[in-house]
């Protein structure tokens, strides 16, 4: 089992101020109320601890964070 | 071969215009509110020039101030960089140098946005180097409040007026105040992320036109944050390490004053305390070209930027353009 998800809800939860147990796999950025800015913040600070780049296409705020650790994940592979 | 002669920062002058419009001012004139502002943006207020004042004005008295601040009267050029001319012909800076009293000295104008100054800082130091000049006075100077579109919030809440100089004189490359080597760049291919749509040679406004013509800046909000983001990260240790430092030897990072958020990224991607990086933008926006100055002599002025900090100045604009330099601050008064 990947650790990718729980890495990823570690992010959002140092840096955007959300509780574990607030998020889960289905949600979008936008559910979570993260605006244009923070999805660019939250892209910039998952290059930086998965170190893979995302580009604007990548994610926007209709991606879940279910699709967000696919996209991570395949970047790793490709890395 | 004898080194080449580096440029010395020996003044610092900045200039704000009085009025303050309040995030509350704003307001109350358009659909937005304190707390979108400030969580956005990190911008509590601006300075805004009243009507008829041109960045010329502006631009006058910063530089009287930094050579005030330089103990001098007199220098070999000037150099003005901004977004906001006087005049689309001619530049701003033959203006500036006579009014400053600075008699025929060459004077051109350095148009890079927000990224102005530092390739005002560039080119400074070149003519220096070169021998063309002894010193020089650099100054970023704008008026946003004549380009931006009265209904458009976003860009509203962001931009201010104001301008702020640095004199540079000839001397060592290892004395206190010596600019290190720049670091400069640009992207032609996101010229359109930020942008005056109308009112060039690309779409000049005529009396036929001008209905459809768009005269205001625009900005691609989010793309520019990333592309901020990470070239201004890049720039920065490149600057750094061309002056023999390692990041974390940075004492100050002042970075162009665009949106605390972006200041915070740079911060966070460099793995800097966020308490190296000075926040300005607070109290007067972003102020495009003059925000770097402005944040240097505010910092000074706080004690967060003494002499003998290692400092790093970092900066990204329409263009696209960016850049970073470093200098070991100097025993400069701001006035």
């Amino acid at each position: 089992m990947s650790d990718t998800y729980p890495r990823l809800v570690q992010l959002l939860v140092d840096n955007f101020g959300f509780e574990t147990d607030e998020v889960n796999p289905d949600d979008t950025f936008s559910a979570l109320e993260l605006d244009s800015l923070a999805l660019v913040e939250l892209t910039l600070t998952v290059q930086q601890e998965f170190g893979v780049k995302l580009s604007d296409d990548d994610l926007d705020a209709d991606s879940t964070l279910g699709q967000a650790v696919e996209v991570i994940e395949q970047k790793l592979v490709a890395a | 071969m004898a080194a080449a002669r580096a440029a010395v920062v020996c003044g610092l002058g900045t200039h704000l215009p009085s009025r303050v419009v309040t995030n509350a001012d704003l307001a109350g004139e358009l659909d937005t509110s304190d707390a979108w502002i400030r969580s956005r943006t990190g911008i509590g207020q601006r300075h805004l020039a009243e009507d008829g004042t041109a960045t010329s004005d502006l631009a006058v008295e910063a530089g009287r101030r930094a050579l005030k601040s330089a103990s001098t009267d007199t220098v070999d050029a000037v150099i003005v960089a901004t977004t906001t001319p006087d005049h689309t012909c001619p530049a701003t800076a033959p203006a500036v140098a006579a009014r400053t009293g600075l008699g025929t000295v060459p004077a051109f104008d350095v148009a890079a946005v927000c990224t102005g100054f530092l390739y005002g800082l560039a080119a400074g130091a070149g003519l220096i180097a070169a021998g063309t000049a002894h010193s020089v006075l650099v100054v970023g100077a704008e008026t946003y409040s004549s380009i931006l579109d009265p209904r458009d919030r976003s860009t509203r809440a962001i931009f201010g007026d104001g301008a702020g100089a640095v004199v540079l004189r000839a001397g060592d490359r290892d004395e206190p105040g010596a600019l290190g080597p720049p670091v400069l760049g640009s992207d032609g291919t996101g010229r359109a992320l930020i942008q005056v749509p109308s009112g060039g040679s690309r779409h000049p406004i005529r009396a036929e036109n001008a209905e459809r013509a768009d005269p205001y800046f625009r900005m691609a909000g989010a793309q520019v944050f990333r592309h901020a983001v990470e070239r201004m990260t890049e720039a920065t240790r490149e600057a750094v390490a061309r002056a023999g430092w390692t990041p974390e030897e940075i004492d100050v990072l002042v970075a162009h004053q665009a949106n605390v958020r972006i200041v915070n990224a740079v911060a966070d991607q460099l793995r800097l305390p966020r308490s190296r990086f000075p926040v300005h933008l607070d109290r007067v926006g972003n102020t495009a070209a003059a925000s770097i100055p402005l944040a240097l002599a505010d910092a000074v002025t706080a004690g967060a930027l003494r002499p003998g900090h290692r400092t790093a100045l970092a900066a990204f604009g329409g263009g696209l353009t960016w850049g970073a330099t470093t200098l070991t601050w100097p025993d400069v008064t701001p006035v």
